[in-house]
């Protein structure tokens, strides 16, 4: 197609104005992409279903998420909580149900904890629960070396580690787990931060955005 | 070894270059295709993800990945909602922005530029869906006709022809709109898309 070709059609629909993504938000979206192509190799939904399947990191932050084993036999628990050798606490979410049990566990085992399950297609009012939340920094890379969650968790099933010790006293950890299902896999994802004061409770509401955690961009 | 190679290979890095180099003209064209800034966000960002899942297609030797790129971004906003279930769990760890769109605004605080828009998008509107994506890629997205047939999967002489289409509508819609009397017709006909548009500034 020659030159004036284009030009004598460009003009029949002239798009002048260039849409562009603003710079941080480019930037944010390029971050995302490039988090989820190095999961590991083969997306869940191309393999058939199994256990231990692990997700890598994220880049965006302290949400994180699990693929877990999609056949739950009668009996399977919802969730499994057990105490490792180091300390550290591994979380197993089967189903996304009756959030108080797993916060009465994680009391239990002396963790000052929130706990709220989050359906598709909801999330929590308001976001942030809290107005003190540590900061995404403070969060992932804190002095002593010892975050709260555990990411990469290297637990041998799908699961989530979370370290007691992260939360000190007067704080409370607040923990928000989805569990999605697209038909052949299931995978649970977690959102996990301390917060230094009162949390406020999970209302759940109808969202179209990400379901865990404040939105992008809450901490800066 | 090429970008084409390194990318094939499942070169992250060479993929993040990719993404740089073909960010703005992937968004531009799922904007111009889809009219909504969110759902060309949702194009531009699973468009990557299928770029980067269909990798192994790419041929090591070959000229710009361009054509590969919009041909993909092409078929996703064309299968949006197809393509967002493949990538569901994904999606749903994006983050979703409060975007500002300094185009909106610009287009919001300029009446005339306003309406212009919404003229534009009703007349693309009229053109058939395969109409409109040669449209997009030849003319807005600057593809010559070879690489918009590789871009889409067609014939050249496909283009061809669904181009002269896409021109002859056009231009008999110019025509009609000359005769009653130019863009200030459009207004009373668009009104709910001007204010939708001024709407989104708020």
């Amino acid at each position: 197609m020659n030159k004036g070709e284009r030009e004598a059609l460009a003009g029949l629909l002239p798009f002048e104005a260039e849409p562009r993504l603003p710079d941080g938000r480019r930037r944010l979206l390029k971050e995302f992409v490039m988090s989820e192509i190095r999961r590991p190799a083969g997306h869940p939904r191309r393999r058939p279903p199994r256990p231990a399947l692990l997700a890598s990191a994220l880049a965006l932050g302290v949400a994180a998420a699990v693929s877990v084993p999609v056949l739950l036999g009668s009996g399977t628990p919802a969730y499994a909580v057990s105490r490792n050798p180091d300390g550290t606490l591994t979380i197993t979410i089967n189903q996304a149900k009756d959030p108080e049990p797993l916060e009465a566990t994680l009391r239990s085992m002396g963790v000052n904890a929130v706990v709220d399950y989050i359906p598709s297609g909801k999330r929590c009012s308001p976001q942030p629960r809290s107005t003190s939340f540590l900061s995404r920094k403070e969060s992932e890379h804190p002095a002593d070396g010892r975050p709260f969650l555990i990411w990469p968790p290297n637990t041998d099933e799908p699961a989530f580690r979370i370290d007691p010790a992260a939360v000190k006293p007067g704080q409370t950890a607040v923990l928000e787990f989805s569990v999605s299902d697209d038909g052949i896999g299931k995978t649970a994802g977690i959102w996990a931060n301390i917060s230094n004061g009162p949390v406020a409770p999970c209302t759940l509401v109808d969202s179209d955005e990400a379901p865990l955690g404040p939105p992008a961009g809450w901490d800066d | 070894m090429s970008l084409r190679a390194r990318i094939r290979d499942g070169d992250a890095e060479a993929f993040g270059a990719l993404f740089e180099e073909m960010e703005r003209p992937v968004f531009s064209h799922a904007f111009r295709l889809t009219g909504d800034w969110s759902a060309a966000e949702d194009v531009l960002s699973l468009t990557f993800l299928e770029a980067w899942r269909l990798r192994h297609r790419i041929d090591a030797d070959g000229g710009s990945l361009r054509p590969w790129v919009l041909g993909i971004a092409t078929n996703v906003a064309r299968n949006l909602r197809r393509a967002s279930r493949r990538y569901h769990d994904a999606l749903a760890r994006m983050p979703r922005g409060h975007p500002v769109p300094d185009f909106s605004d610009e287009i919001a605080g300029r009446i005339d530029a306003a309406e212009k828009l919404a003229a534009i998008r009703q007349a693309f509107g009229s053109l058939r869906r395969e109409e409109q994506e040669v449209f997009a890629l030849c003319v807005w997205s600057g593809l010559d006709h070879a690489e918009a047939a590789e871009a889409l999967g067609v014939a050249v002489g496909t283009v061809r022809s669904r181009l002269s289409r896409a021109r002859r509508k056009l231009e008999k819609l110019a025509a009609e709109r000359q005769q009653a009397g130019g863009w200030r017709q459009v207004k009373g006909d668009h009104d709910s898309v001007v204010r939708s548009v001024r709407e989104a500034k708020r």
